[in-house]
């Protein structure tokens, strides 16, 4: 038995030497094996972590230190992994999540010599480093490996959309990466340290200084990028909307939220001694967390193009994700651990049927798909259940973890950030159903032919593959969200306690709020209630839906102006967020 | 430690984001996008540097010679690698582009803009 301490690399480490492996070897290598291969790290890897975050669980945080530079007193010059329960945790359902991914995509990346697994498996790697690293600038350098797959994945068809989004999502993500990077230079000439624990004391022990919340202020801000949060958001629904189906998987399941588990070990870990610090985080994100969970829903409402719609619904539960964090609680830590997870196997398994759809009927578009899914029984009631759980339907992880953040922030600033995260889900899970109504049920007024055409990536698919093979996958992850809440959020709680260096708890002044018993089918039933009103508009009294029109238009106008496909328009957005921060600090 | 770099860096950081919200063309947007980069190597060798500091490799100093800090050219070493990565990649992409297209204009390559409502 190997002890655990010497597994901590390999989450990372694998994926690595397996995808150099294959590179070498792609020439020889037989169709099928690469996605054998591929699929048997992955699940290797979700193994490993799953035994270090029950090991460490137990045991407190599990700290490896590469090369053997463990730190002398008073200096540390080596670069550590630090597995807690949390972050193997999320390794773990990283790993899987990659499995199922590959296990969807079986065949449909024929032509190369396995590029499209070891891109995976690089991505796989570097987001698990991502995960476990304890060291800033490690932390700098997965995100960048993370972010280097990513845009070559975006970019994999090299069809003109494909091209497009792919570069206004380097450009971005390149930006956020040279931020990260000025803030670690920053911290780095204030306090001489890199470790999060050697550079949490130093920042605990120095108080006010403006230098080490300008850090704060960067490293925050190049996170939010990646995770999508406004004004940061663009993006990510130009990227999503014509990446691979699988790879999209990938990207709102798990990319983006790792973004905001880095910004939780900041927030809660490195700079949880800074009164500045804590003062960003609960005031300022908790409000940008309630205003991207209702600007997501609402751009997610008006989509027609499916994954458009799945990519602005990511937006808004990254919002409520993000009011988990800033609620600066015990409570709200458990509550993004689970909703990560939940949301993730959730997504994950509606961008699988995305792709199932566009295999199998050719179009993404909701209206030009009305009544198409017939046929296809199996992904009608998956995306059925998928459109209820996302609408904040009582069973499961998501539940789970939207019951604890909407805990977590009415003991934080009140019912308003509570009621957003309800409208979020609301929203989100109606435009779902109301997809699923409209081409499965083929339900809602026919698509008028002049406007039918929209603009649509050139995704070609394998029309070929079995049904059963694709929908396996996407039904096992939805199986995985329908495990009992109250486990995951035992867990979550857990995980929350044990979460960065010990004793953290009580440093950062966290306190624990009872959770809340009530069951928030609010939301669902007002989820159904939108999918109902819009699939049911022949038959509704024209006053009624023309007034809505007449209120709603203008604004969903300007949201669609404002949303505009410009890399410059979106850079200039980021600078403004980050004005945005400076003005907070300034004033608040 | 003087000013004048960190002046230097922001400087450097701003006209790049100038360059790249104003562009016209993605090559030129890369090329800006390199001039932001570039005011990370700036901020961090200053940050690092020492007056009167030797190289930092000790084979032939004594013991507590006074050097420019190791641990930031590190950093900057590796940041050069990740920008050559990016740089590539985005050239590259942008070459696909530009056999498709006749155009490198960022305005007329937008991507899925028109918005379809319900």
């Amino acid at each position: 038995m190997i002890p655990p301490l010497d597994l901590v690399p390999l989450p990372a480490v694998l994926p690595l030497a397996v995808a150099a492996a294959m590179l070498t070897a792609a020439h020889f290598l037989p169709a099928r094996v690469p996605d054998a291969v591929a699929m048997l790290t992955a699940l290797a890897v979700a193994a490993i972590a799953a035994v270090l975050a029950a090991d460490s669980a137990q045991s407190g945080m599990l700290v490896y230190w590469f090369g053997g530079w463990t730190p002398r007193p008073g200096v540390v010059l080596g670069i550590g992994f630090g597995v807690d329960s949390a972050s193997a945790g999320i390794a773990a359902f990283i790993g899987l999540l990659f499995a199922a991914t590959i296990v969807f995509a079986w065949g449909y990346f024929d032509e190369v010599h396995a590029h499209f697994h070891v891109l995976m498996l690089l991505f796989l790697g570097a987001m698990e480093g991502f995960c476990l690293t304890r060291d800033l600038f490690n932390l700098f350098v997965w995100f960048e490996v993370m972010s280097v797959a990513a845009f070559a994945l975006t970019a994999y068809h090299l069809e003109r959309p494909s091209l497009v989004g792919a570069l206004n999502f380097t450009v971005t993500n390149s930006l956020a990466s040279f931020m990260m990077l000025a803030g670690i230079g920053l911290i780095y000439a204030r306090v001489g340290a890199l470790d999060f624990q050697a550079l949490s004391t130093a920042v605990a022990r120095q108080g006010a200084d403006p230098v080490t919340i300008g850090a704060f202020c960067l490293l925050a801000a190049a996170l939010m990028i990646k995770a999508a949060i406004v004004p940061f958001h663009f993006w990510l629904s130009d990227a999503h909307a014509v990446a691979p189906s699988p790879v999209c998987v990938i990207f709102s399941g798990a990319m983006v939220a790792v973004g905001l588990f880095a910004l939780a070990k900041l927030a809660f870990w490195v700079f949880a001694g800074s009164a500045e610090a804590r003062f960003l985080v609960r005031d300022c994100f908790m409000a940008l967390g309630g205003t991207t969970a209702i600007l997501g829903a609402l751009m997610a409402w008006g989509q027609r193009h499916l994954k458009r719609m799945l990519a602005f619904s990511t937006i808004a539960h990254l919002g409520i994700m993000l009011a988990g964090v800033a609620a600066l609680s015990s409570t709200g830590l458990a509550g993004l651990f689970v909703y990560i997870v939940g949301h993730g196997l959730v997504k994950g398994s509606l961008f699988m049927l995305a792709g199932v759809l566009l295999a199998t009927r050719a179009s993404i578009d909701e209206l030009e798909l009305r009544g198409l899914g017939r046929g296809l029984g199996p992904a009608g009631i998956a995306m059925t259940v998928a459109g209820l759980l996302l609408g904040g339907a009582p069973w499961g992880v998501l539940d789970a973890g939207m019951r604890l953040i909407g805990a977590a922030a009415r003991g934080g600033t009140g019912v308003a950030v509570e009621a957003a995260i309800v409208f979020a889900a609301a929203l989100t899970g109606g435009a779902v159903l109301r997809a699923t109504g409209r081409i499965f049920l083929g339900l809602g007024s026919k698509p008028d032919p002049a406007e039918v055409e929209v603009p649509t990536e050139a995704e070609q698919k394998e029309a070929d593959r079995p049904l059963w093979l694709m929908m396996t996958p996407c039904v096992a992850l939805l199986v995985l969200a329908l495990l009992p809440g109250h486990l995951a959020a035992k867990a979550g709680l857990a995980a929350a306690a044990g979460f960065g260096h010990e004793g953290l708890a009580s440093a950062a002044g966290i306190t624990a709020v009872k959770l809340s018993e009530a069951p928030p089918i609010a939301a669902t039933l007002l989820a159904i209630a939108i999918a109902a009103f819009d699939l049911a508009r022949d038959r509704l009294p024209p006053l009624l839906y023309r007034s809505t029109d007449r209120a709603a238009g203008p604004l969903f106008r300007g949201l669609g102006v404002l949303h505009s496909g410009l890399v410059g328009d979106y850079v200039a957005w980021i600078c403004l967020g980050l004005g945005g921060f400076a003005l907070a600090l300034a004033f608040g | 430690m003087s000013v004048l770099p960190w002046l230097v860096a922001a400087w450097l950081f701003a006209i790049g984001v100038y360059g790249i919200v104003t562009s016209r063309n993605f090559i030129h947007l890369i090329g800006c996008l390199s001039v932001c980069q570039s005011s990370t190597y700036v901020l961090l060798l200053s940050i690092g540097y020492r007056w009167g500091g030797v190289v930092p490799v000790f084979y032939d100093q004594p013991v507590g010679t006074p050097a420019v800090d190791p641990v930031v050219q590190a950093l900057v070493l590796t940041d050069i690698v990740v920008g050559a990565t990016i740089a590539a990649l985005l050239l590259a992409m942008v070459i696909q582009v530009g056999r498709k297209d006749d155009t490198l204009d960022p305005q007329r390559l937008r991507p899925l803009v028109r918005e379809g409502r319900r």
